[in-house]
């Protein structure tokens, strides 16, 4: 029987190591496989524990007794130094085969022991598991909360409290007012006190129905210098001349038709966003107004002949489409454009370099 | 609502470390929106950015949200530039990113560019900021001299890679090459086959020798051919070759030095160059023929069947670029020699020429699909197609990741039976469930279009010329192809209509293009106000958009999504349609 603080291997006798795991309980492992651990080991070197059942060597909290089964397993087989690297790695790609749940314990468990290669292993099996994967998906594997907002996850350069769908509604609105009003005066050669809003909106819609451009800015000189262009196209000769029959005629299209509606996630840049069918509205996004924000000091009956103008557009608009696409399927497929001689297409380029992308 | 999670007891280190195993872009930027820890976590280790569009973002918010970044790759100019398209000084320029790192990411390693204006101050600024820069690729990139890569050379002494696949170099002298210092070994790769000018020899060839790690070497035109075994006696560890000019008097000694020097490089597995080839000069690289991977003859202008006897000697090729020289019958050797083939790009040697000059059809491309399991990428450039022949390529290899079409006349039917190729191209897009670009040609209706929109749900690159009937057509491609990325459109009839309806799909898109198409002024105006994270960009070189009727359509356009709102650095032919204003100028 050993005495001292390390046990004394006789070759006829196994030495073991006493370890107590979080939740109390006390096993003893054979010393070859636990000193696989660095973490045991040192503790047993530095303090000279785990010799007896009193002494035993607490682990860290993150090793649970099942997992540390798996740790064991691991350790038992990879200190035996007979294995040949084929062999070690047919075991390695059986071990991991678990439950993400297991292996996520089993990562956490070999890094509270210093146990660089089974830490290794796991987390490329964990990169295997997220590779691929969407973010919800990601998610739904690891247990994550979705606790992201969506301007974090597309860092806006804007202040967040200027919400650019507020401003742009107000915009839309104030000229849509503004065209029923001159409308209205037309009609009635009559001004009236309440239709007189902020001055300065009303000038800024002006301006920018004119076309303003009180905003140029200096033109940054290209550094381009004059050059032979290397001839990398090899067919763009003439462009075709636009001015085709094909032409189609817009509906007047009023940059004010919205819709009602509540507030829908501004579709985020991701490969998730659902996309609108053809039957569904034209304009996205839906944009919500909030009534308190639009400066208005406008008689209801107008407001209420805007909203009806802006419903009425939106539905022709939507109208429509359908038809015309319902038209244009029914027709049959002799259709056969008129033939411009033209030479070249979209020809691509060629690359000197077999590496390029 | 405690949330447990599986990862919460991971020290950060350990979820780094998981994280470092991760190598695509995508995978790290999914794993950077997943919840607010990951968010953080990955923010602090990711050491390398992906940025498709350099105006998509700007330099301090990557910069603010990846502070430990070592490698940065950035695209500017559409695609579409590569043929003239885009006019001179539309943008891209790198300038602002540069000035942003050089204080902000002092270790900063790598520098990769595609289509984007760097001028000579620029590159001795990065010469000058990162201390420990190693890498930097110019590819189609403009705006620079020699003297800027004199500074890289001259500055960077940790360099690794150089490399300026197909940029506009303005040449002004040779000598740049020199400054790189004699204590500077690590050398790995560098390419100046784009380069006009000679450059001084001697200086490679002593560069050449102190450079054990060199892997990669594609010489320029400019050095002839005598002189090539001395380089390769100088680096016999070469993997990749990019040879100057192939083209010298056949003498014996010279060809027996070329051969000799040629056997000892067995490390050899791509080849390019080949310019003014001399076939009686081919034979010289038989030896290492079976180590071959990748051979690039797309410059070798000269037709000679030796061209073809040299490709079915090499048995292991896996990527092919070559002129139709090889005809027809050439790819039918190719399809019985190289069972490894998965890539194959041919180029037209006369493409503005009325008539065939080669005898290169569609059959070139079926016996290549069919003799080739493997094939994955094609590019190929030919005069006729038929339907018939594009449904048996397409079942020949339903495996295809890239399939890029060009018939030369723009609207040309299917030979056989005069009717559009929608038929042909419907099933490419049918079979091969994993296509992800796709370009057509061809004599093409609204029907093709409703093909890709159903079955192109893998889609990410389309590229369209002289096609479809309608907007009809347009809307198919928007509505249906879930994983589309960019579209590039030119001289098609789609208008408002298609573009009106489908605009939040743009938000879910890298970029548009549309040119010599029949969008309507107004109907940008419209798209820039309300879609407040695009940037819809009018390209009209015939004056301000709205000195014409708002239904008049505009020359160019160019849509695409940021959160770095418009962009001031605009030349005087492009407008950006603001939310704010509806017109704003540069």
């Amino acid at each position: 029987m050993s005495e001292g603080p390390m046990a004394v291997v006789k070759p006829e006798m196994k030495s073991y190591i006493w370890l107590q795991t979080a939740d109390g309980s006390i096993q003893q492992v054979e010393e070859e496989v636990a000193m696989f651990c660095p973490m045991i080991c040192r503790e047993v070197l530095q303090t000279g524990m785990g010799s007896s059942k009193n002494y035993a060597i607490s682990l860290p909290q993150r090793v649970s007794p099942a997992i540390f089964g798996l740790v064991l397993d691991y350790c038992r087989f990879h200190q035996v130094p007979g294995h040949s690297n084929k062999e070690r790695k047919t075991f390695d790609e059986k071990f991991i085969r678990l439950d993400t749940k297991i292996l996520c314990e089993l990562t956490s468990a070999a890094d509270s022991l210093q146990l660089r290669p089974l830490v290794d292993l796991t987390s490329r099996a964990l990169a295997r598991i997220i590779e691929g994967k969407t973010p919800e998906e990601i998610r739904e594997t690891f247990h994550l909360p979705d606790d992201l907002t969506e301007e974090e996850k597309l860092e806006p350069l804007r202040n967040l409290t200027d919400d650019p769908r507020i401003r742009l509604l107000n915009r839309l609105y104030a000229r849509k007012r503004k065209e029923l009003r001159e409308r209205e005066k037309i009609k009635n050669f009559e001004v009236e006190e309440e239709q007189l809003v902020d001055k300065r909106s009303v000038d800024d819609l002006l301006s920018f129905i004119n076309g303003g451009d009180e905003e140029s800015k200096g033109v940054k000189a290209a550094k381009n210098k004059k050059k032979n262009r290397r001839r990398k196209d090899l067919a763009t000769h003439s462009s075709s001349n636009n001015g085709n029959a094909n032409h189609i005629k817009e509906p007047n299209c009023l940059p004010s038709s919205c819709h009602n509606g509540d507030v829908d996630n501004v579709s985020s840049p991701s490969k998730n966003s659902t996309f609108q069918d053809s039957a569904s509205p034209v304009f996205s996004p839906k944009l919500e107004f909030d009534d308190g924000d639009v400066d208005d000091e406008l008689d209801p009956a107008m407001k209420e002949e805007l909203d009806r103008e802006v419903e009425d557009f939106a539905r022709r608009l939507n109208s429509v489409w359908p038809e015309r696409m319902h038209e244009i399927l029914s027709l049959g497929q002799e259709r056969r454009p008129v033939p411009v001689s033209l030479n070249g297409n979209g020809a691509m380029k060629r690359c000197t370099d077999v590496d390029s992308r | 609502m405690a949330y447990s999670s599986w990862t919460t007891s991971f020290p950060e280190e350990v979820l780094e470390h998981v994280f470092s195993f991760l190598s695509s872009d995508k995978d790290r930027n999914a794993v950077s929106v997943v919840c607010k820890s990951w968010y953080e976590i990955e923010r602090w280790c990711r050491r390398r950015i992906f940025i498709g569009n350099c105006y998509a973002v700007s330099p301090r918010m990557v910069i603010q949200r990846f502070p430990e970044v070592r490698s940065v790759e950035l695209k500017g100019k559409p695609h579409f530039a590569d043929f003239n398209l885009v006019p001179e000084g539309w943008g891209g320029y790198v300038c602002p990113w540069i000035a942003a790192m050089a204080e902000a990411y002092p270790w900063l390693e790598e520098i990769r560019l595609k289509r984007m204006v760097i001028s000579d101050d620029t590159l001795e600024l990065i010469s000058k900021s990162f201390k420990n820069f190693k890498v930097l690729v110019l590819s189609s990139c403009e705006g620079f001299s020699t003297d800027g890569l004199a500074a890289i050379a001259g500055n960077c002494r940790n360099l690794r890679e150089l490399d300026l696949r197909e940029s506009e170099v303005e040449d002004v002298s040779g000598h740049w090459l020199s400054h790189f210092p004699d204590t500077c070994t690590s050398l790995v790769s560098l390419n100046i086959a784009c380069l006009g000018s000679e450059v001084s020899f001697s200086a490679l060839e002593r560069l050449v020798s102190r450079s054990p790690n060199l892997r990669t070497l594609r010489l320029n035109r400019a050095v002839p051919l005598e002189k090539l075994p001395i380089l390769l006696r100088r680096a016999p560890q070469l993997v990749e070759l990019g040879i100057g000019s192939y083209s010298a008097e056949i003498r014996p000694d010279v060809f027996s030095n070329l051969a000799e020097a040629f056997s000892m490089c067995k490390h050899l597995k791509g080849l390019s160059g080949f310019w003014d080839i001399v076939p009686g000069y081919l034979p010289a690289v038989y030896s290492i023929c079976s180590n071959i991977t990748s051979l690039n003859l797309s410059y070798a202008t000269v037709p000679s069947p030796d061209q073809i006897k040299l490709i079915s000697q090499c048995h292991s090729l896996q990527r092919l670029w070559v002129l139709d020289y090889i005809e027809d019958t050439g790819l039918e050797i190719l399809a019985r020699s190289c069972k490894d083939l998965q890539e194959l790009r041919v180029f037209p040697s006369d493409p503005y020429g009325a008539e065939a000059n080669v005898s290169l059809t569609e059959q070139g491309l079926v016996s290549v699909s069919e003799g080739c399991p493997k094939l994955r990428s094609v590019l190929y450039f030919c005069r006729r197609m038929s339907n018939a022949a594009l449904l048996a390529i397409a079942k020949n290899c339903p495996n295809f990741i890239c399939f890029r079409l060009c018939i030369i006349e723009p609207r040309a039917p299917d030979y056989l039976t005069l009717e559009p190729l929608d038929a042909g191209f419907g099933a490419i897009v049918e079979y091969c469930k994993e296509l992800r670009r796709l370009s057509l040609s061809g004599l093409l209706t609204d029907r093709v279009f409703e093909y890709i929109g159903t079955h192109g749900k893998k889609l990410e690159m389309l590229s369209v010329a002289f096609a479809g009937d309608s907007d009809l057509g347009l809307h198919h491609v928007l509505s249906g192809c879930e994983s589309l990325r960019k579209l590039e459109i030119r001289d098609c009839p789609f208008g408002d209509k298609a573009l009106l309806a489908n605009a939040a799909k743009l938000e879910t898109m890298r970029s548009l293009w549309m040119s010599s198409c029949l969008v309507s002024f107004g109907a940008c105006k419209l798209l820039g106000q309300k879609l407040p994270r695009l940037n819809v960009e009018v390209i009209d070189e015939r004056g301000p958009p709205d000195s014409r009727p708002e239904n008049c359509p505009v020359e160019k356009l160019y849509i695409y999504r940021t959160v770095a709102g418009p962009r001031f650095d605009m030349p005087p032919f492009v407008w950006t349609m603001d939310e704010d204003e509806g017109l704003r100028f540069s």
